[in-house]
């Protein structure tokens, strides 16, 4: 826990030395045509002509308060656009990962189980594909296929459930085929051991030996496989899911933020998204102590 | 006298790890590999027709289709473009930023790895504390802002993306160097008054390259993901330069005319991260080390 705040003060820092020591937060937010006179006058109102050392006090105060500034584009607390975002980006990202979690892990039990079977070579370079190839173009894929070809989903809007199922798929696929990766060289780790071969020679049945004793020793890698790729989908993974099915997620909130120059906006979404980021980690960690026994007792 | 047919001299002659080691698996992602490197290396010699040519008349061609200008294998976009040529046109900066970030990191990361395994302490502490640091961040969020705030160029692209990959190098080349700070001939080597300089150099480092090239190419794969990614959402490399990344996100508005122009770039790309990944399993697979 105390690591995680450390992490994301870290992240605030960063933010501000890109943001006001490297980069010129009063020339992105001035109009093109502003005179130099106008900039500086912009810099001493927003506080610009101060030290450093002052400025990121009272950028780190307001932090705090929660007040990360007004949107230049929607001139609304820059928060409150992003939180306004936040729920369409849980829903997706949960969603994918319910799907990626329960077929990576079904899959990757079977597959490991039977080591150089059909199942397991098709499935394995299956994956091997999906982790090769960027996920927004698999969005576009199943966009081509789904709605182009057959005209079954809609492509992209917020609102109906049908509207869930392509950004959805795209990411579970993508993060299901590591929580695959993952579990399918556990269990075949775990069926090698002496435990599972006295199991077999005192005639267990291979299923019962599978799913009662293997499954209970991968369980842990299983969930925490599972919790890194919903880190790894809020660091930014899903984000251009969002943009490719228009989804009105915080991806897409900090895209437009992007190209609009929107200043507060970008940096609300960078801090809030990480702290969700920094969250999930320590979940992961803590679940983790949890349900190992053994890293307990070390 | 014994008679050798031919395919019973060669397999005498190729030795029998080597023979293992050749096999379609292998052969098909090196061949793949080469040609884009080709394409990059020729940049835009190689291709049919010239990438930026227009041509009203042929516009939004499909795949395997002619016009007056010729066969184009791949169609054209929507100013008449051959496809396929702006593909093997964009392979150059696609790899170059690739090849240069991957690199990039994998100095930073060998380099304080090293470190922080052969001198331990407070240096050890202090880079393992910020690798774990990095990993922790959501970078990819830090990246998209600092190419919002510095501009999307191809040298800031070139500037963020080791940022993705060093701490992987950093945690591998530590452990190692632990490892391997104990072994007896590093031991042999610090008796015999060698520098640290020199210990690290020759006897560590060799040690170390077939693992480091592992991960290497399986992040090369990554590091390229990452660039596409950032070119697709705009933030990355702008027209008119071209990279696989870029050409997806100038396919997407025809997607329901002309679902070629964003898929086959994707395809290329794909394609080359598969291969990559394919190699680093075989290298992984015949040099004992698990990636």
């Amino acid at each position: 826990m105390r690591d995680g705040i450390i992490v994301l003060f870290l992240v605030t820092v960063v933010i501000f030395v890109l943001g006001h020591v490297i980069g010129d937060p009063a020339g992105l937010m001035a109009p093109v045509d502003a005179s130099d006179q106008e900039i500086a006058r912009l810099r001493r109102q927003l506080g610009l002509d101060r030290p450093f050392t002052e400025q990121f006090a009272s950028y780190f105060g307001s932090l705090l308060r929660g007040d990360f500034g007004q949107s230049l584009w929607q001139d609304r607390p820059a928060l409150t656009v992003v939180l306004e975002a936040l729920p369409a980006t849980v829903v997706l990202t949960l969603v994918a990962l319910l799907f990626a979690g329960l077929g990576g892990s079904v899959l990757g039990v079977l597959a490991g189980a039977r080591p150089e079977s059909l199942l397991d070579r098709v499935s394995n370079f299956l994956s091997i594909t999906a982790l090769s190839v960027p996920n927004f173009w698999l969005g576009l894929l199943l966009i081509v296929i789904f709605a182009v070809q057959f005209g079954a989903l809609p492509t992209s809007g917020f609102g109906s459930w049908q509207s869930l199922i392509l950004p959805a798929g795209a990411l579970a696929i993508i993060h299901g085929a590591r929580v695959f990766q993952l579990v399918r060289s556990a269990t075949f780790e775990e069926m090698t051991k002496p435990y599972a071969m006295v199991a077999r020679s005192k005639g267990l049945p291979e299923r019962l030996i599978l799913w009662k004793h293997i499954l209970r020793n991968t369980a842990v890698t299983m969930l925490t496989t599972i919790g890194w790729e919903y880190v790894r989908m809020m660091g930014g993974a899903a984000f251009a899911i969002e943009v490719v099915f228009a989804w009105p997620g915080i991806g897409q909130l900090m895209i437009h933020a992007a190209s609009r120059q929107d200043f507060p906006v970008l940096q609300a979404a960078v801090i809030i998204a990480g702290a969700f980021v920094i969250v999930a980690n320590g979940m992961v960690d803590l679940l983790y102590r949890v349900l190992d026994t053994r890293i307990r007792a070390a | 006298m014994e008679y050798w047919g031919l395919n019973a001299l060669l397999q005498h002659a190729i030795n029998p790890s080597l023979q293992r080691f050749l096999s379609w698996g292998l052969l098909l992602p090196c061949l793949y590999l080469l040609t884009v490197t080709l394409f990059a290396l020729s940049g835009g010699e190689l291709a049919p027709h010239d990438p930026t040519a227009q041509q009203v008349l042929a516009r939004l061609l499909p795949p395997l289709s002619a016009s007056n200008r010729g066969f184009h294998w791949l169609g054209t976009d929507q100013l008449g473009r051959d496809l396929l040529s702006n593909m093997i046109a964009g392979a150059r900066l696609t790899l170059f930023i690739g090849f240069v970030s991957n690199f990039i990191g994998m100095a930073i990361g060998v380099a304080l790895g090293t470190l922080a395994g052969y001198y331990g302490g407070t240096v050890d502490r202090l880079i393992m504390r910020l690798s774990e640091a990095q990993t922790a961040m959501p970078m990819f969020l830090v990246a998209i802002f600092f190419l919002t705030v510095l501009g999307p160029t191809v040298l800031n692209v070139i500037i963020i993306l080791p940022t993705l990959v060093w701490p992987a190098f950093a945690r591998l080349v530590r452990a190692e160097t632990l490892r391997l700070r104990g072994a007896l001939f590093v031991e042999a080597a610090i008796a015999c008054g060698s520098t640290d300089w020199t210990v690290l150099w020759s006897n560590i480092l060799p040690n170390l390259a077939p693992r480091i090239m592992v991960l290497a190419v399986i992040e090369l794969g990554h590091v390229m993901l990452a660039e596409a990614g950032l070119s697709f959402l705009g933030i990355g490399v702008q027209p008119p330069s071209t990279t696989w990344g870029l050409l997806i996100a100038r396919g997407r508005p025809y997607l329901a005319v002309a679902w070629w122009l964003a898929i086959m770039p994707g395809i290329m790309l794909g394609l080359t991260v598969l291969a990559l990944n394919m190699l680093s399993r075989r290298f992984a697979a015949t040099t004992g080390s698990a990636a």
